[in-house]
This record gives structure tokens, C-alpha cells and sequence, in this order.
């Protein structure tokens, strides 16, 4: 009631304030109205619905295309469970679950892996790499070139902030030149002229190349993230660490890291969100990953034509898996130990 | 500076090594290939009639044809064929480096591609001339390019395709107004607009484009090629038993409609030459006689594998660009020598 009345008194208050909301309500409403009918009447599904296994996994073999809906049911799984698990109370000890967690996630990368390409060991037929598609290589993109940038990109900010000068002069270089190039680029290099330096014998698989230009690219950027973390911890913690006896390596491990990724989380989830988006760029390398294999399909003499409809369905997608990161990052971050904060003096 | 130096080494080294893989000789692909038991082969997998993702997740279009046919011949086996979608830049790079053994992604060949100062690519025979062609509705009574005087057409701008348009009709003597355009989307729009009375680019773009149009029958590809588009698989340089083997593949497709042997008929004529000592020319082509597969370095009958796999040039062609496709795009110049074309293959000899 009350918070009524003060939006009556605000829409009130001015003639041309009455108006101006007016107007801008229509046209939200028009807005809405006019999108409304383009979904439900005008777009033809069908270039959508006819290739969703391609979505899922791009031209991985028919007749295997349950080994990556396994893998992606898994990945749901565990968002699930994480997002809904209920969160231990202050004070108590967190449950199994909880503590099983993080090594599932950790778990889902290898598994993957393992579960895509078959082969000798896992008593499932091998898919070559060429045959992965759609979102699972997107998934697979950004999960792999991920967890490889967060050691290197820790190992970069450690070397940036130590007191010896080759590292902190290496790490300065690393970054500043990895910095100063676009993505693009280093993606170009990656899968046009790295494959000419090498003798021809040694052919390395270009989902693989794909992955270490984007972890060396991300790992700069986590960098200067969890340097920021590191450069926030007050020097008493590092001379309490060590008045208590703990040598260099056990301060930073028990100490300074903990608390510093934690305060680098969510410029953490930044990097991984964009991350995620960036995956896209190699459509324009020939990847058929989830934009790749959109454009393939509206190649498709029977779908010629249907861009819109692709580009939303594409669109709302993007928007799902990156919303899910971020809402799993808020929970991670709710969930690591609060840091005590020192009492006010 | 300090950028520049590790880049110019590294550089140095890749010319270096690019030197030393070229330098071998005696060993062909075609022997990697025949060990790996399946064929590499490049394609577009973005251009419809030419190479496009199907819903079940297979490749079809007249590029995915050839290569079924060249992994019929190279891998008579299982004529597997592992697909790689590539772009435009980096298709010359798979190539050179390995990753791809042939390229079927409708690339036009040129001199430039071809010479060893240049990509240093080996292009088979061309399997599509392509050149820029205009579109006009059928209601319009437009048939040929002379009855365009005084109309307008419009065009993509500061493309060669505007410089070929001015040129062609300039040729003539025929007058018109060009509206220009940034891309080829905006083109189609004004067309479709009746903002012109024609609209021109590459045909094959053409014949694609209406196909995506509410009411494709609507509109129709004048017969006349404003310029040259020869699109040809190609290979890296400097390996001839491929080349000659992917060129003889081409010529087997082509000589194979002249003599009128299709997908279904294949079997049954083979079976014929094969009783029948007096058919030579027959006995040759299919390899029964002469040997002509082994001087090539593929089976003897290569040619029956592939025409099993793909049909003969003409049926490759209908089924993807024919006039009940869903890219019709009119036969013209890849009709056969003797209906006009320039698609001729030399003797089986």
C-alpha cells in the first residue's frame, strides 16, 4: 500500500513526467507485444528443433551421441545439486556433500574428455576430435583452457609480486605482451602459424591449440585478478604467518592465497564468463562449436534464410549457460570461510 | 623491438623447414592416405549446394560429392572420408601443413595459387565455373542481358563484381543505373524491394540467396556470365602422383556422362565390357584392360568405385544444383563439351 502510494506520487507529479512514463510503457509493451507474436506466430522453429543433436554435439557419430548427452546430464546434475544443496549453518562443519563437491567439478573435465574420445581404455569407440560439436566443445573449450589458466595465471601473479627481479621482470613481460595483443590474434596464430612451424610429422590437434592460445591468453588477465587479490592482504598477515613459525611456502599456502582468491572471485567470474564468449571466436577458425555449427546449418538449403530464428535461439542459450556460471560463482563465493575481519580498533 | 626479433627467428625457421618438406621427394600423400584408410578433405561446410551441415549431422553438397568420389578411388576399401570445415584463410595453411590431404572448397584458381611463387597449390581439373550472373523475376520478360537497357540493377559497391557489371554492359553498349549496396544481404533486400529491376552477383551466391526466398520460382538466372569464377579442388605442389590422381578422378566423372554410365547403371555395364572383348574403349575406362589405374597409382577399376559412389558429373551436378534442387542453379558453361559447355575430358588412353 504504502509502496503504491509512492508510485502514484512519483508518476504524478509532473504532467510531463505522467506522459513520459506513459509513452515509455507503451513502448515496452509494444515492444513486448510485437516479440511476442515474432516468437509464437512468425519464426519457424524448425531449424531449431530438427537439429538439436547437432546443437548438443555437432556431427559427433548418431548412433554415439548418448556418450555426450551422458556427460552434459552430469554437468546439470552437479549444478543442480550445487546450487540447491542446502549450505551449512555458521558454525558447523560442511557435510560429505560439500566436501565432495569441488573434486566432482574438478572430476567432470577428465571425464569429459575421456567420455568424448574413447578409445583404447575405456571400452567405448574412439570419435576423433573432429567430430565434436556444439555445446559440448564449447563446454569443453571453456572448461579446459579454464582450469588451465588458473594455475598459470596464479603462478604469473605470484612471480609479478616476488622479490626476485628475473621472475617479477618475466612475468611483468608475459603479461603486459599477452595484454597488448587481441584475442583474435593470438587465436590466429594459434591455428595458422603455429602448424607451419612445426615439422609435418608432429601434428598437433587444433582443439588442443585452441585451448592453449586460450588458456596463455586468460591466464595473463587471471594475473593481474589475483594479483589485485594478493596486493589487498595486509603485510601483518605474512609477519604473523611467520611469527608463527610457518616458513615462505606454508605462509602463502595456508595464509595469503587463500584469502586472495577469495577476494579475486568475482573478477574470477568475470574472466570465466567472458571466457565462455569467447569461445565463439573460432567459429571464425573453422571450429563447429556452438556458433560454427549454427552457421553451418543455415547453409542447409532447408534452413536458408532462418537467421534470426538461430541467432535468438543462440542468444538465449549464451545467456543460460552464463547466467548458470554466474549463479554457481555467487554460491561459491557465499561459500568459502568468511574471512574475520580484524576487530576495529 | 624486443617483440620483433623472436618473431622474425621463428619465421626464419618456418621457411626453413617449409624448404626441407619440400625437398622430399619419391614419397606421395596418396601413400599416407591408402594407410590411414580414410581421406582428409577440406570443405567449406557454410555454402548451400556446395558443402552444407544435414540435420543428421552428415555432410552433402557438390564439394562433399567430390571427395566422396576422390575417397573412392584413393581408399577403394571404406571410402571414408573424415571432413574438416575450414574459412577462407585457413584453407591454404591446412593444406601446407598436412592437416588436410586435398581441398574441395569451391577455391577459384588462379594464377597466383598455382604457381610455385605464389601458394604453390596443384589444382585438379575445375569442377564448377562459377562467374557473376543476374537475377531477375520471370514475370519481368527480362531473358537476356540486352533487354536490361535503361533499367536499374543493383549491385554490391567498390566489389569486382560492380567493376565486371559497368564492364560487360559497357562492352554492349547497353545503358542502365546501378544501385549500390554495402553487402550482398542489403542487395537481396533492395531486389526484393523492387527498388531494381535485377540484382547481380557470383551465381552460385544468386541461386542460393533465392532459395531462401518466399516464392523461389518467382525469379530466374539469366544465361549470361558476366566473368570468371573456375573453382577446382585443389593439393599441395609438388606431389604428382596426387595431383594426377585427383585430376584423373575428375576426367572419370566427366568422361563418364559422356559415355552415359550413371550411378545404377555402373554395375551392369561393367559386367557387359567385361564379357564382351570388342567393347576396347569401354574395357579401358573400367580398367580391365591397359592398366591404366596402376600408372596412376590407385586399383584398375578405379573408375567403377567411383561412379558407384557419387554417379557420373552430370548426376553429382543435378543433385545438388539441378533444376529440382533446392540451389537450382542453370548447367551453362559445366554442360558438356558436346552440349555447349566446356566441361571435356581427355581420352582414357
Amino acid at each position: 500500500m504504502q509502496r503504491r502510494r509512492q508510485l502514484l506520487r512519483h508518476l504524478r507529479r509532473h504532467p510531463l513526467d505522467s506522459a513520459l512514463s506513459l509513452a515509455i510503457v507503451l513502448l515496452l509493451a509494444w515492444a513486448l507485444w510485437a516479440t511476442g507474436q515474432w516468437v509464437v506466430e512468425v519464426a519457424d522453429w524448425r531449424v531449431v528443433s530438427a537439429n538439436l543433436p547437432l546443437y548438443v554435439s555437432g556431427a559427433y557419430p548418431a548412433d554415439q551421441r548418448w556418450r555426450p548427452l551422458v556427460w552434459l546430464g552430469l554437468i546439470l546434475t552437479l549444478t543442480l545439486v550445487t546450487l540447491l544443496w542446502p549450505r551449512p549453518r555458521s558454525g558447523q562443519r560442511p557435510g560429505p556433500m560439500r566436501v565432495a563437491l569441488p573434486w566432482l567439478w574438478l572430476l567432470m573435465l577428465p571425464l569429459g574428455l575421456a567420455v568424448l574420445a574413447g578409445g583404447a581404455g575405456t571400452g567405448l569407440t574412439a570419435v576423433s576430435s573432429r567430430a565434436w560439436g556444439g555445446l559440448v566443445l564449447t563446454l569443453l573449450l571453456t572448461g579446459a583452457s579454464g582450469l588451465l589458466a588458473l594455475p598459470l595465471g596464479v603462478i604469473l601473479a605470484l612471480g609479478r609480486t616476488s622479490d626476485l627481479p628475473v621472475l617479477r621482470h618475466g612475468s611483468r613481460l608475459y603479461i603486459d605482451l599477452m595484454r597488448a595483443v587481441p584475442l583474435i590474434a593470438v587465436l590466429f596464430f594459434g591455428q595458422l602459424l603455429v602448424p607451419l612451424f612445426l615439422p609435418v610429422e608432429l601434428e598437433i590437434n587444433r582443439v588442443v591449440r585452441a585451448v592453449v592460445a586460450f588458456a596463455l591468453f586468460a591466464s595473463a588477465y587471471v594475473a593481474e585478478d589475483v594479483r589485485g587479490g594478493l596486493q589487498s592482504i595486509p603485510p601483518t598477515q605474512r609477519e604473523a604467518a611467520a611469527a608463527l613459525g610457518l616458513n615462505a611456502w606454508q605462509s602463502l599456502q595456508l595464509v595469503v592465497l587463500p584469502q586472495a582468491l577469495q577476494i579475486a572471485i568475482p573478477a574470477l567470474t568475470n574472466q570465466a564468463i567472458g571466457l565462455l564468449q569467447n569461445t565463439s571466436l573460432m567459429a571464425l577458425l573453422g571450429l563447429v562449436e556452438l556458433l560454427g555449427i549454427s552457421r553451418s546449418l543455415l547453409a542447409n538449403p532447408a534452413f536458408i534464410g532462418r537467421h534470426l530464428e538461430v541467432y535468438v535461439w543462440l542468444a538465449a542459450l549464451y545467456w543460460l549457460l552464463c547466467t548458470a556460471m554466474a549463479l554457481l560463482a555467487r554460491r561459491l563465493e557465499r561459500s568459502v570461510q568468511p574471512i574475520p575481519r580484524a576487530p576495529g580498533r | 623491438m624486443l617483440k620483433r626479433r623472436p618473431l622474425a627467428v621463428l619465421l626464419g625457421l618456418a621457411l626453413l623447414s617449409g624448404c626441407a618438406t619440400l625437398g622430399e621427394g619419391g614419397a606421395s600423400r596418396l601413400d599416407l592416405i591408402r594407410q590411414r584408410r580414410s581421406l582428409r578433405c577440406g570443405v567449406s561446410g557454410k555454402i548451400p549446394g556446395f558443402s552444407y551441415l544435414q540435420t543428421d549431422g552428415s555432410y552433402s553438397g557438390l564439394d562433399v560429392d567430390l571427395c566422396k568420389a576422390f575417397a573412392a578411388a584413393f581408399v577403394p576399401e571404406t571410402g571414408a572420408v573424415d571432413y574438416r570445415p575450414l574459412t577462407a584463410p585457413e584453407r591454404f595453411t591446412a593444406l601446407r601443413t598436412g592437416e588436410i590431404d586435398l581441398l574441395s572448397r569451391n577455391t577459384t584458381m588462379n594464377l597466383s595459387r598455382d604457381a610455385a611463387g605464389g601458394n604453390g597449390l596443384s589444382f585438379a581439373p575445375v569442377v564448377f565455373h562459377d562467374g557473376q550472373g543476374l537475377m531477375v523475376t520471370t514475370d519481368s520478360g527480362i531473358n537476356r542481358l540486352e533487354d536490361l537497357q535503361g533499367q536499374s540493377i543493383c549491385v554490391g559497391s567498390g566489389t569486382t563484381t560492380e567493376q565486371n557489371l559497368n564492364d560487360a554492359f559497357e562492352a554492349r553498349g547497353i545503358a542502365y543505373t546501378p544501385i549500390k549496396y554495402q553487402d550482398l544481404n542489403q542487395v537481396v533486400a533492395g531486389y526484393l524491394q523492387g527498388r531494381c529491376q535485377a540484382m547481380t552477383s557470383d551465381r552460385s551466391q544468386l541461386a542460393a540467396a533465392r532459395s531462401g526466398f518466399a516464392d523461389p520460382r518467382r525469379h530466374r538466372i539469366l544465361e549470361e556470365v558476366l566473368s570468371k569464377e573456375p573453382l577446382a579442388p585443389a593439393s599441395v605442389g609438388g606431389d604428382q602422383r596426387l595431383a594426377d590422381a585427383m585430376r584423373w578422378v575428375v576426367y572419370a566423372l566427366i568422361t563418364a556422362e559422356e559415355l552415359g554410365i550413371t550411378q545404377a547403371t555402373v554395375q551392369r555395364r561393367y559386367n557387359e565390357a567385361k564379357r564382351r572383348p570388342e567393347l576396347t574403349r569401354l574395357r579401358r575406362f573400367f580398367g580391365i584392360d591397359a592398366g591404366l589405374g596402376e600408372k596412376l597409382g590407385l586399383n584398375d577399376d578405379f573408375v567403377v568405385k567411383v561412379i558407384r559412389a557419387t554417379g557420373h558429373y552430370g548426376e553429382i551436378y543435378n543433385r545438388n544444383l539441378g533444376p529440382q534442387s533446392q540451389v537450382p542453379i542453370p548447367r551453362g558453361l559445366n554442360r558438356l563439351g558436346r552440349d555447349g559447355g566446356v566441361m571435356v575430358a581427355p581420352p582414357f588412353q
